[in-house]
């Protein structure tokens, strides 16, 4: 398969043909005037002058709030339900490439040992299409993290820009047949594609020094971790844009005789995300839970599952309240012997 | 679809007041073939359920070598826990597990053997204290220094009471200052000082920890100026956990998921660590 090309108006006949097919098509689209990942019905609803979503597409396969069983309690006993998850065939249109990297991260944390395949059955069901990137803007850093606005991880089709439409590269078996199911809205041809924007490199950022920084247990003690998280008021929306980020809670919902348990979406910058019932917090200030999730990114998923934990697609820095730049940090831990 | 966050239902058979909001459950599995098929070894965890108002961690009390039923001790501190205290004998909740690492009482063969607890930090100790019973002849010397803030305050008193009788035991025990009763005829101090003057011989012996954070630390203190090892100190960190299998992401102590790697520690291991915990 080779010089394919979808033409701008026939997005529409492809989006009709994936809910044709049952599925669901997901794009970035308006809502309340920010770009955002959710179902697109046709072409009209999809944003083509965006450089990110505003959230992650995760939310399509990790859901920010999900049940896994449903209890009746009754009198002598109790009927417990475990949910089967549906994963209905899902496309992800105009992901960016840096996102895109973030599933080998979350698929890594949902699978070693035991497997969630509440997230696994998702996954399998969806394919990605990336746009690769012709725009960007100051808070995009994938460069730095070692990706590029066309770098392929986690990427099933990668569409490139070009005049009145997008060449199409299928990367992967899933992505093969996909352009293949759906062959009739594609054509044949090559055109010249846009110049992709890539990001200036941040020059003082190493990621290996930032490494070897944390690998070393004497940094925990460094006096500039609180000062460099003095102003995070810990209010998570970096966690919550932030596609790799997977931590969750478990919860119960409903009254004392009928309810579901759920997993939600939680993150390790709540004060109560580590409380003890003995009112012991191991993190109990918010410079340690940041400490924490920086050295997640840098250090223990790269050293764990060998991903990377930050793809660069810099929504932590567009969102923060209190402009604390995760790439401010980066600089700092390289600079540090 | 297997679940893994999907409980097994369990049938409350015994409820035990320990102390003032701290009591033990002896638990059934429902399904006869679970029942008969389960197995868990000494120092692992489960996440218990109280329908319509979430899970807890505890570990699992009770010895692997009575088998029938397992036992959690939990103090009512929260909504879960306040959930599991108002279930009465016969009433059903949830159970998964088992989950985590264990003690390697097989190494341990032949050695002596010293438990240093404190307050409701001895449920996993005594899991092990009761294995080591179950199989007295394999092991030296057993020592247990166990305290709590006051005298109403130490959890398993009759089993206390039996240990002191057995004669195969030395049991040291202690209440903090001012928890005293009038009658009370063990000592008065905190655990890591009682452990240094009762002074178990390091010798050929391994030492075995639970009790608040802060204990343990000052526990594995005391133990290295008594002669012990890194290596042959052990304890159990229980950090907060929700998932019990390695995705949730709160029980990590820098890049180690306690749940999974965890929670058995030896002392060398903790110090390794980053200090998070």
């Amino acid at each position: 398969m080779a010089d394919i090309f979808l033409k701008t108006e026939y997005l529409d006949r492809l989006i009709g043909s994936v809910r044709q097919a049952g599925g669901r098509f997901i794009a970035p689209c308006t809502d309340a005037r920010q770009t955002v990942f959710k179902e697109a019905h046709a072409a009209k609803d999809v944003v083509a002058d965006y450089i990110l979503a505003h959230n992650s597409y995760k939310e399509f396969l990790f859901p920010q709030t999900e049940v896994i069983s449903t209890h009746k309690v009754k009198k002598d006993s109790v009927e417990l339900k475990g949910i089967e998850c549906a994963a209905q065939g899902t496309v992800i249109f105009g992901a960016r490439p840096c996102e895109a990297a973030s599933l080998s991260a979350l698929r890594a944390v949902f699978t070693w040992d035991s497997i969630d395949e509440f997230y696994t059955k998702r996954e399998d069901n969806t394919v990605v299409i990336a746009v690769a990137c012709t725009r960007g803007d100051d808070a995009c850093f994938c460069t730095t993290v070692g990706l590029s606005p066309d770098s392929t991880a986690g990427v099933d089709v990668m569409f490139k820009e070009a005049e009145h439409g997008w060449a199409v590269m299928p990367l992967t078996g899933k992505g093969r047949a996909f352009v293949e199911k759906h062959k009739d809205v594609f054509e044949k041809a090559a055109p010249a594609v846009k110049p992709l924007f890539y990001p200036e490199k941040i020059k003082g950022v190493d990621i290996e020094k930032i490494k070897e920084r944390l690998s070393k247990k004497e940094h925990y003690e460094d006096p500039v971790w609180p000062e460099l998280a003095r102003k995070c008021i810990g209010c998570g929306a970096c966690t919550f844009t932030c596609p790799t980020c997977h931590c969750f809670d478990i919860i119960d919902e409903g009254t004392a005789y009928e309810g579901e348990r759920r997993k939600n979406w939680d993150a390790c910058q709540f004060d109560h995300f580590t409380l003890h019932a003995s009112g012991h917090n191991p993190r109990d200030t918010q410079y340690k839970r940041w400490r924490n999730r920086f050295m997640c990114k840098f250090k223990f998923y790269p050293d764990k599952f060998s991903s990377k934990g930050c793809v660069g697609c810099g929504r932590c820095i567009r969102v923060c309240p209190v402009r604390l730049d995760i790439t401010e940090v980066m600089e700092e831990m390289s600079l540090r012997p | 679809m297997n679940n893994i966050y999907l409980p097994h239902l369990v049938t409350i058979e015994g409820i035990y007041e320990e102390a003032p909001d701290v009591r033990t459950l002896s638990l059934a599995f429902k399904d006869k073939a679970l029942a008969d098929s389960f197995v868990f070894k000494t120092g692992q965890f489960g996440l218990y359920s109280a329908f319509g108002l979430g899970e807890s961690t505890f570990c699992i009390a009770s010895p692997p070598t009575r088998s029938g039923s397992i036992q959690c001790t939990f103090r009512k501190s929260g909504r879960v826990t306040g959930g599991l205290a108002g279930l009465s004998i016969g009433d059903t909740m949830g159970f998964r597990g088992p989950y985590g690492n264990w003690f390697p009482l097989d190494e341990w063969k032949g050695k002596d053997i010293v438990f240093i607890a404190g307050g409701i930090g001895l449920p996993p100790v005594r899991s092990v204290i009761w294995n080591v019973l179950d199989r007295r002849e394999e092991f030296g010397k057993l020592t247990v220094v166990y305290g709590a803030k006051t005298v109403n305050d130490l959890v398993y008193k009759t089993e206390l009471a039996q240990w002191d009788e057995r004669g195969d035991v030395t049991l040291v025990q202690t209440v903090d200052p001012g928890g005293e009763t009038p009658d009370w005829k063990g000592k008065i101090g905190f655990v890591p000082t009682v452990l240094e003057e009762a002074g178990p011989s390091p010798a050929n012996a391994v030492a075995v920890t639970c009790g608040p954070p802060i204990m343990i630390k000052f526990v594995i203190k005391a133990l290295g100026k008594l002669g012990f090892a890194d290596e042959s100190i052990y304890t159990t960190l229980e950090n907060k956990m929700k998932c019990g299998v390695g995705k949730c992401g709160r029980c990590n102590v820098g890049d180690i998921y306690i749940c999974k790697e965890g929670p058995v520690y030896s002392a060398a291991e903790v110090k390794k660590m980053y200090d998070d915990f």
